[in-house]
């Protein structure tokens, strides 16, 4: 049986098409396939709900800053931080948060996918495009609500994914699956 | 005697901070925890209130060599300029010490000191 912190980690680094090609869900509100495939340069599987951010996140980094330039290593590195928390806090239980790292001839993607409950796609979807609207004024935004506290709480992270490190969200639905991605130019 | 001088620096795990009076801390390293330390939150608590003690006109917090935060940890500073701003004696301004080539410093510490304004002051170190 598997443990609750246990993950997978794997490191093809290996030409690997990216896995799985999605479609447009019953009440997928998104869009697009990012970046149109390239290399899984690294997949890590694990349980939501699981502890496994920071000493994910502490690997990840390591890799991006010894893999790509500090400025892409650092606009990565907040994304896998951001997108994996989002997926290990709102992640159901029932099956595996995936994150994976791809890269095409131009891209570097982060990826990160996990089941959820139909009223988190919808908040997921909203909060997306008000990101997508106006990031700046949704970071701010966000930071005043982080002051003023209540319910729900600020949602600051996936905003500095767009409007901090400039990169671009994306979101793909299929029944309860939901992966966002963001991608920056290599 | 400043108060500043009789406040403990905790030791913490991934974030290094060096207390050095009348008014300069610096933190280095990176945030990543969950939820803010409360050490930490009670550490700047307590050097805010040594600060406003001391009748100090600004507070300098380094962070330039903070090379990641998450979002509960911009927060804390979020927190640092509130309580200045709710603080009813005269208040002093919080300059907030960053590095340009730090991707999270440069927009956070932007929006920090547009919300507030007249308390929050940031300069590049690099």
């Amino acid at each position: 049986m598997q443990r609750k912190d246990s993950a997978e980690f794997t490191l093809p680094d290996r030409s690997q098409p990216s896995s799985g090609h999605f479609r447009r869900g019953p009440a997928g509100p998104s869009t697009e396939r990012q970046g149109g495939g390239g290399r899984v340069l690294l997949s890590i599987n694990c349980a939501a709900g699981s502890d496994m951010l920071e000493t994910t996140h502490a690997f990840l980094s390591s890799y991006l800053n010894n893999r790509f330039r500090p400025q892409i290593a650092q606009r990565l590195s907040l994304a896998v931080y951001e997108l994996f928390a989002n997926g290990l806090n709102y992640g159901s239980v029932t099956s595996d948060v995936m994150l994976e790292l791809m890269q095409s001839s131009s891209l570097i993607s982060v990826r990160v996918e996990n089941d959820t409950i139909p009223a988190r796609v919808q908040m997921l979807a909203e909060h997306l495009q008000r990101i997508r609207d106006n990031a700046e004024a949704t970071f701010l935004e966000e930071m005043r609500r982080s002051v003023s506290g209540g319910a729900p709480r600020a949602m600051l992270g996936l905003v500095r994914v767009a409007f901090e490190a400039g990169l671009p969200l994306e979101l793909t639905v299929n029944g309860r699956r939901v992966s966002v991605s963001a991608c920056c130019r290599d | 005697m400043s108060r500043v001088t009789s406040i403990p620096v905790p030791a913490l795990q991934s974030v290094v901070l060096e207390l050095t009076p009348p008014n300069l801390v610096r933190l280095s390293g990176t945030i990543t925890s969950k939820e803010p330390d409360p050490e930490l939150t009670a550490f700047l608590r307590a050097l805010q209130r040594a600060v406003l003690e001391d009748a100090v006109s600004e507070l300098r917090v380094d962070v330039s060599g903070l090379t990641f935060v998450n979002s509960a940890a911009i927060r804390v500073f979020v927190d640092m300029a509130t309580w200045v701003q709710r603080e009813a004696r005269s208040a002093y301004k919080l300059r907030f010490l960053t590095n340009r080539r730090v991707t999270w410093q440069k927009t956070s510490f932007m929006a920090l000191s547009s919300l507030a304004r007249g308390v929050v002051v940031v300069d590049h170190v690099e």
